[in-house]
């Protein structure tokens, strides 16, 4: 559920680089037509900006061509391990809840209104009674159970995976007391349910017809079988081209918060995958395609120059974080970790690597998720003296090729990271360059998706540091990702050095026990505090985001909590 | 005659054989695991045992290794080689699905790079300035030098961004069929060139094309008459290294246009370690280049007196 990009294609092309190089004058006529080619794109885009920007009344109808580097591997929402699935799941179904992007509160959207009880085992939700599927049939507590149940558990016989079963641990079942009330029970206390009743990224709980429900997983890939209350329908899928959906006639129960009555603006969606980056922004500025989404860091400027509108959202839940192995050698050193997280300059980093619509880490915590705290003055601040002060007092001496050794061992800290977001790679080693100097010799092993998942298996006892991030728009992320009987991100147990384990336990369980802002407010500090300040488990490197170009004529594309986006409010200002 | 077609048969099938156990190992003995890639990156940490046992169940990872093998090599023989771990598809029509999209790029590629090998080898051995003849010979290297991402980016920039006369992406008529037709022939065509180009050399100083000259003939009447023919066999010879070649080119021409194809879904495949859809694609690449390395085998008698000769004494 992260938005890492699987960026299958993308290594592709990097594979298929040339290793030979006999003909250089052709790299060199190459090089030459490639600039008067780009010159090319850049007259055309030149012109592009003459159009003048409409605002004011939505303009009904018209198709909105848009490009992304994924595609669907099936059209079942549920189902899903990429973005592009995701995406066009928020177009074609709707959820219980709506989580407001700007301040975290869940507001209504298929449920009206809802309860819980005090243990937060048991949330009720009390859902809109004129909802209907695009073929007709009502949605009702029944759907709800049955969605939820096989969300959960999967169906074997029809080949259904429990895609659910991360997003609700312990789930016991939906009750449906009446035909507009559902009651979801679960074993343990879950007040991040509530946030994942509203969930939008992938493997997401948007509900599907109860005749949808019935079909294999292979049934479901005939796109026009998938059913859902959205504002769009399937019209076709063609794998590794397009899907194009196609407005959904009567629709009215956008989440009130949008603001938007009735059906969606446009008449169709035609989401077109390019995996060339130079590809999508060659058919934004040729007009190809209106938006496209996945604009690399490199391309943002020359498109906003040409008069695209640039808009993005930074990535919530976690920053791409560094977790601190608190049991190996030599990071099960607190003063090796603390070195860590203050032996590199972010100010460097932000001026290098990342563009305006990233940002520099202030947190474990991405800025938009309820509960942050910014900690970019005290624990995360680059002081490369305090980092070496912290150093020489636990002993560590410098060696001879200027990494620092201690009791014979050498400073050697080995990071495991995902090459899939472009920044990555020259942020971990704009790092690199900087712990280098304090004596901390960092080594990388950066890596595809695949490659990364093969290592990881060996993540507790080969690597002091594995670079990731996770998606969730709220702060019960914490306890997903380094409660030490859930992801344990830094391998909390009893064989690391100076760590409570239970007190981790508890602060970030605490997360799952309250609803109520300002506790939950309380507990979240306290999460970050211990896993940033107290033990050092975490350092937190950057907040990526998700970043779209769109020609001018193209009006109200929402960001949601998860930064998927929503179409039922955009329009385009010609109406084509 | 006979026992020398079922040799051929026989090494054709132990191709295809090759080709599917020799994936099964290769995906098998890598560390990462197809369950595992079904889940987000971050969260593969935290899923639990029970639901990971339970996806690996579903797709009969948890049984043991020879029986898996066994079972899908049974299954492979009745033409079924199970359903992708990705989309739950059957990996028969996944690969169907595609394979039209695949084909035609592959043999449109195929016709213009024999074209283009043609012309270069008639312009070649045509050509009576020596820097002229030196310049054509030295353009199927260059061919060959070209990757197909740099040339169909370019080509992309000028006459789809630029010009507007072709569509940049997709695969929806005609039109969108010409860049990559053009992309994927380049390169393909340079191996071919250069073989017809050596071959018509060595035909232009045989016996026959000197009784030629001396009957009177024209250069050109004698390229088209007498060498053509004879100089054009054995670009057969290289038939199954061009058949790899459209396979491998196409990998990047589908990519770089976003069209849908047999190569795309094969690398995405590879990526997600999606065994039963790797598996499919192998075999049917496999069975690819052995019909043509077979039916090329079958054909050379029939156009070859020396062989046919050959094949009846021995």
């Amino acid at each position: 559920m992260s938005d890492l990009r699987t960026a299958i294609e993308r290594t592709a092309i990097e594979r298929a680089a040339p290793r030979r190089k006999r003909w250089p004058w052709v790299a060199g006529a190459v090089a030459v037509l490639l600039v008067a080619g780009g010159g090319f794109a850049l007259t055309r885009g030149d012109a592009s900006t003459g159009r003048a920007a409409t605002t004011g009344a939505p303009v009904r109808g018209g198709t909105l061509q848009f490009a992304l580097i994924d595609y669907q591997r099936s059209p079942d929402p549920h189902w899903g391990t990429n973005y592009a699935e995701s995406l066009i799941g928020n177009n074609i179904t709707d959820k219980l809840t709506w989580q407001d992007p700007d301040t975290g509160e869940i507001t209504p959207w298929l449920a009206e209104s809802w309860e819980y009880n005090e243990d937060l085992t048991e949330f009720t939700f009390h859902l809109r009674k004129d909802v209907t599927f695009s073929d007709g049939s009502p949605f009702d507590s029944q759907v709800v159970k049955a969605n939820f149940d096989q969300y959960v558990h999967g169906d074997e016989k029809l080949g259904i995976n429990p895609n659910g079963a991360i997003l609700l641990p312990d789930y016991i079942e939906t009750l449906t007391p009446d035909r507009y009330t559902a009651v979801v029970r679960f074993e343990k206390p879950l007040a991040s349910f509530l946030q994942a009743s509203s969930f939008t990224a992938n493997a997401q709980p948007g509900f599907l017809s109860l005749s949808t429900l019935k079909l294999s997983a292979q049934e479901r890939t005939d796109p026009t079988k998938v059913i859902g209350t959205g504002p769009f329908v399937y019209e076709s899928w063609q794998p590794q081209v397009k899907t194009v959906l196609v407005k959904r006639k009567g629709y009215n129960w956008a989440p009130p918060a949008l603001k938007h009555k009735g059906e969606a603006y446009l008449d169709r969606i035609v989401f077109n995958t390019i995996p060339e980056a130079s590809v999508r922004t060659g058919s934004l500025t040729s007009g190809a395609v209106d938006a496209t989404l996945d604009v690399g860091t490199t391309d943002e400027k020359p498109l906003a120059d040409q008069g695209f509108k640039i808009i993005y959202r930074g990535v919530s839940g976690t920053s791409i974080f560094f977790n601190l192995n608190s049991q190996l050698f030599p990071t099960d050193d607190i003063a090796v970790r603390r070195a860590i997280q203050l032996g590199w300059d972010r100010e460097t980093i932000k001026k290098t690597v990342l563009t305006d619509s990233y940002s520099v880490a202030t947190s474990v915590l991405a800025p938009s998720v309820p509960g942050y705290v910014d900690y970019s003055g005290t624990v995360l601040r680059y002081d490369p003296e305090e980092a070496g002060r912290l150093l020489d007092e636990a002993g560590w001496k410098e060696g001879p090729d200027g990494v620092r050794v201690k009791d014979g061992r050498k400073l050697v800290v080995e990071l495991l990271g995902i090459s899939n977001l472009v920044a990555n790679k020259p942020a971990y080693e704009s790092i690199q360059q900087d712990l280098k100097k304090i004596g901390i010799d960092l080594r990388l092993t950066v890596v595809p998706i695949p490659d990364y998942t093969a290592l990881l298996t060996k993540a507790k006892t080969d690597w002091n540091i594995v670079a990731a991030n996770r998606s969730r728009n709220d702060p019960a992320v914490l306890n997903l990702q380094y409660g030490p009987a859930l992801g344990n991100g830094s391998f909390v147990t009893e064989d690391s050095p100076g760590i409570d384990v239970d007190e981790v336990t508890r602060t970030l369980e605490a997360l799952e026990l309250t609803l109520d802002p300002a506790t939950r407010k309380r507990y979240a500090k306290a999460a970050q505090d211990l896993l940033l300040d107290k033990y050092a488990l975490v350092n937190p490197v950057y907040n990526p985001s998700q970043v779209i170009a769109h020609a001018d004529y193209v009006h109200g594309i929402v960001f949601d909590a998860q930064s998927r986006n929503h179409f039922v409010d955009t329009w385009k200002s010609n109406g084509k | 005659m006979l026992r020398y077609l079922a040799l051929k048969i026989g090494r054709a099938l132990f191709v295809v054989w090759a080709a599917f156990t020799l994936t099964f190992v290769l995906l098998f003995v890598l560390p990462a695991d197809p369950v595992d890639l079904l889940f987000d990156p971050a969260e593969v940490n935290s899923v639990p045992p029970e639901v990971r046992a339970q996806v690996a169940a579903s797709y009969g990872f948890d049984r043991p290794v020879i029986l898996q093998y066994l079972t899908r090599l049974g299954h492979a023989l009745t033409g079924d080689f199970g359903t992708s771990v990705q989309s739950g598809r059957p990996v028969v029509a996944t690969i169907l699905d595609v394979l039209p999209s695949t084909l035609l790029l592959a043999a449109g590629a195929l016709a213009l790079a024999l074209v283009i090998a043609f012309v270069i080898a008639l312009a070649a051995t045509s050509a009576r300035r020596p820097w002229v003849r030196d310049l054509v010979e030295a353009l199927p290297s260059g061919a060959v030098s070209v990757p197909v991402f740099l040339s169909g980016i370019l080509m992309l920039q000028i006459f789809s961004f630029r010009l507007g006369w072709f569509p940049a992406f997709g695969d929806e008529g005609a039109r969108s069929l010409v860049l990559p037709l053009i992309t994927l022939a380049i390169p393909v065509s340079g191996p071919i060139a250069q073989l017809l180009v050596r071959s018509f050399a060595t035909e232009f100083r045989s016996g026959y094309v000197t009784t030629s000259w001396a009957k009177g003939a024209t250069r050109g009447g004698i390229v088209v008459r007498d060498v053509f023919r004879n100089a054009s066999l054995p670009a057969l010879t290289i038939a199954g290294i061009t058949f790899g070649n459209l396979i491998a080119g196409s990998v990047i021409t589908e990519t770089v246009f976003a069209r849908q194809g047999v190569g795309r879904m094969t690398q995405a495949a590879i990526n997600t370690l999606d065994v039963p859809l790797v598996q499919g694609t192998v075999v049917l690449v496999a069975v690819g280049f052995a019909l043509i390395n077979l039916i090329v085998d079958l054909i050379y008698p029939l156009l070859d007196p020396r062989l046919r000769a050959a094949l009846a004494t021995g």
